[in-house]
């Protein structure tokens, strides 16, 4: 199967924001969204973010993040260097919503924190309707995100690409070793979910193999928002540096096998022993020699990705783990949320409890104060936890802890 | 980290967690495995009594360091 | 800026092996290897070294230290120099702490001593240690590199990452931009696994606590209830976070048979807690407690049970509320716990 790319550059939007605040109207769960476009670097703050998607369209008119199409096949439009940001305070003391502030800087000294800082940011600020409820308000607030996203990419479809690219597998050398990524989605109930194909990770039917241009197609959307740094929003899954880097490979230092979806947060030992288990047994069916497993959210996720990692490697695939760490700035060895011994060899995205310098931003978009009521351009040091993606454990980005 | 600041005082504790991999993690010295995240010590009043009776067998044993236990032995 | 230079008897020119009981002592200026070093500091004085016997700091550390720091106080330096020690054992210990109790009391210290030095270990974090060469042929190496440290400690700034900045890692966890994604690491660490070399980013281990002995006589023993599950009284009346909890709370159990459903609720930030609030004592097993109490199973109930929230607190704050419990529980001369998790 061969998915194309066809990327734009910034320059081919006509940006329409009376389409996008249309599309925010027809809400009955919000009272409105306000559009604001940030260039690269700016000084600007953006608070209550959820989640980043890039502007992307499909040619033949299929959507860019289906629900019931197949997703990575055909050709799709993206626009690079660009992300839609949605913001939302959500109304009330929903816990532990109201503790779990997300910030992107888009200058400053935690600008290179996220990967927004260097690209042109569409910044969606809802307002909640009043009286809705928080799952009809997020349900809103993505619904009019993937919708924003294509929307913004509709020029591109009269425009002349800046490159393309095939995102095929082709014939791989035997002798070289066979790997599968095994991606964790976490579903802990709306709020706390990701999709695949608009359904909560955990009504899907997982783990199973997926096609790997699945991911970067659209498929997986976020809706997730525990502690910011340790998500992951839909632009690192259409971005996702693990697939790409596992495509980049095949046929030079691997064979790449496929993408293995499982899920987060299973809620009982049992649950998470089996799923662990199944997890595996889909990797020996791919008859793969190692696989890299990721982590999605904070808490006992860790445990589901430790596990995983604990049933691969005795069904003898080896394992590599990425996780962050939540190691005490004092603490002289690294603290995380879960281990097993069987997991020698993991890569470390990064130490939560470090603290970004205070910056003072000139304009502050999203919400003028922080969740905890902090007044947002006066925040003072702010910890890694709270940058949107900062940490996240799929290894999009080049954060890692050391020992110092 | 309870549990293991409060062995260091001398007092033996279980710790009943559907979590054991954590426990273990940072050297909890008894460790029962509970039923689920949301209910540790299980539903109804049989399946209670079946987890304190083994949390109190536990107890009553001389362990080796991160030592787990499922309720039923 | 003031620097005091810390020797043993041997670099300090007081005498070998026979000199190694010689108790603290003290000298203007620059001694021995100090004098290599204060060529190579530029805006640091060393302005006395203090000196003490091998054996002597071994075998009475507690007064050698008492006695060093009267030495240096006297001083007020801005910066405490100790080594280098090379490979010796005594001496890098030493070093070490004496650096560490000058770091305790406000004053930097750095030392200075071989990789493998067991003084390493007993720094623990606490001080900045330039690597050396085993031994004292590695004297003329060392010395520009301590002198580089130990400018950078006395400005005041926070140190780089330890390769840059050329000090042993003391095991704190800073993070970097590697230049290579975590997927990129990922594929690579796991490819050089597949290819039989095992490496990782994350290593080190929490301590581990001796278990105590068993209760050897439950039926008259005291048992109290804990919980990390965050079970409060309805309506949360002490705001107990629902993550990141920065307390602990204990409540009376004195006339409670069983944690009645709309008396308790549970406050956890990190899983559902619809099950618990049907019914509480699916995270303190009250009822069941009880109910073996009264079977003579259990001697007696302690009056309070403890509750926190176990997420997101950091692992230093965690371990105090243990303590403080553990010293509550302690006094009150309870013999068991019952402690539920999520």
């Amino acid at each position: 199967m061969a998915w194309e790319v066809c990327t734009f550059g910034p320059d081919v939007l006509e940006p329409d924001v009376g389409r996008i605040e249309d599309l925010a109207r027809a809400e009955a769960a919000l009272a409105g969204v306000h559009v604001a476009v940030v260039e690269p670097g700016e000084p600007v703050r953006v608070t209550h973010v959820l989640d980043a998607v890039e502007p992307r369209i499909r040619p033949d008119g299929r959507m860019a993040f289906p629900i019931e199409d197949r997703a990575g096949e055909g050709v799709t439009n993206r626009i690079s260097d660009v992300a839609v940001l949605s913001c939302l305070d959500f109304p009330g003391e929903e816990r532990p919503l109201h503790e779990q502030e997300s910030i992107v800087d888009l200058a400053g000294p935690a600008a290179d924190l996220t990967p927004f800082g260097s690209m042109r940011n569409f910044i969606l600020a809802f307002r909640p309707g009043d009286g809705a409820g928080h799952r009809a308000i997020d349900s809103a607030v993505r619904r009019v995100t993937l919708r924003a996203a294509e929307v913004l990419a509709e020029p591109t479809l009269s425009a002349e690409p800046a490159h393309t690219h095939v995102f095929a597998l082709g014939p791989a050398d035997d002798s070289l070793p066979s790997v599968a990524a095994l991606v964790q989605l976490s579903d802990l109930g709306q709020l706390y979910q990701l999709y695949l194909y608009g359904t909560p990770a955990g009504e899907c039917g997982l783990p199973k193999p997926v096609d790997p241009a699945e991911v970067m197609d659209g498929a997986v959307t976020a809706g997730e928002y525990h502690w910011a740094a340790m998500r992951n929003p839909t632009l690192f899954f259409q971005l996702s540096s693990l697939v790409r880097t596992l495509y980049r490979e095949h046929g030079k230092r691997l064979r790449f096998a496929g993408v293995v979806l499982m899920r987060g947060y299973e809620q009982s030992a049992d649950d998470k022993q089996r799923a662990a288990d199944a997890a595996a047994q889909v990797a020996v069916g791919l008859g793969v020699d190692g696989v890299v497993i990721t982590t999605d959210a904070g808490g006992n996720s860790h445990t589901d990705t430790m596990l995983t990692c604990r049933a691969c490697e005795h069904a003898g695939v080896k394992t590599a783990v990425i996780v962050c760490e939540e190691t005490d700035l004092e603490a002289t060895a690294p603290i995380l949320t879960d281990w097993v011994s069987e997991a020698d060899c993991i890569v470390s995205t990064g130490n939560v409890e470090q603290l970004a310098p205070a910056w003072k931003p000139e304009r502050v978009l999203g919400g003028e104060h922080l969740l905890d009521g902090t007044p947002a351009a006066e925040a003072g040091p702010i910890p890694v936890r709270n940058y949107l993606g900062a940490a996240n454990q799929m290894g999009q980005l080049d954060l890692g802890a050391t020992s110092w | 980290m309870l549990a293991k600041e409060i062995e260091r005082e001398g007092i033996p504790t279980v710790f009943v967690t559907s979590l054991p991999t954590i426990s273990t993690m940072i050297g909890v010295n008894r460790t029962l495995r509970g039923p689920a995240i949301t209910h540790p010590f299980g539903l109804d009043e049989e399946e209670r009594r079946q987890i304190v009776e083994r949390a109190l067998e536990m107890l009553e044993t001389d362990v080796e360091p991160t030592t787990v236990w499922e309720v039923a032995s | 800026m003031r620097a005091v230079h810390y020797l043993n008897q041997f670099f300090a020119g007081l005498g070998g092996e026979e000199a190694a009981g010689t108790e603290p002592t003290r000298v203007d200026g620059p001694v021995g290897p100090g004098k290599g070093l204060a060529a190579a500091l530029e805006g640091i004085e060393i302005v006395a070294t203090i000196a003490c016997g091998d054996d002597y700091f071994s075998e009475h550390e507690e007064a050698a230290l008492e006695r060093l720091f009267e030495l240096i106080d006297r001083d007020g330096p801005d910066l405490l120099v100790a080594g280098p020690a090379f490979g010796s054992g005594r001496y890098g210990y030493a070093c070490a702490r004496v650096a560490a109790e000058a770091t305790k009391r406000g004053i930097p210290g750095l030392a200075a001593m071989h990789e493998e030095n067991p003084g390493v270990a007993t720094a623990a974090g606490k001080v900045v240690i330039v690597p050396t060469a085993v031994n004292v042929a590695g004297m003329r190496d060392a010395l520009p590199r301590i002198a580089t440290l130990a400018t950078a400690l006395a400005s005041g700034r926070e140190l780089g990452p330890p390769e840059e900045e050329g000090y042993l890692p003391r095991g704190f966890r800073r993070n970097r931009h590697h230049g290579a994604t975590g997927a990129e690491r990922a594929v690579d660490l796991l490819l050089a696994k597949l290819a039989g070399e095992t490496r990782s980013e994350v290593g080190g281990a929490f301590d581990r606590v001796e278990p105590p002995a068993r209760v050897g006589d439950l039926p008259h023993a005291l048992i109290a209830l804990v919980t990390e599950a965050g079970c409060v009284p309805q309506g949360n009346p002490d705001r107990l976070p629902s993550v990141r909890a920065q307390a602990w709370l204990r409540y009376s159990l004195v006339g409670e048979k069983r944690l009645e459903a709309g008396d308790y609720e549970s406050v956890h930030g990190g899983f559902d807690v619809a099950r618990a609030n049907e019914d509480p004592n699916r995270l303190v097993p009250l009822d069941t407690v009880n109910g073996l109490v009264d079977e003579g199973r259990i001697g007696r109930l302690h009056e309070f049970f403890y509750t926190t929230t176990g997420n997101g607190t950091p692992v230093a704050t965690s371990t105090e509320f243990g303590r403080e419990i553990a010293r509550e529980l302690r006094d009150a001369g309870v013999e068991a716990v019952l402690l539920s998790g999520t």
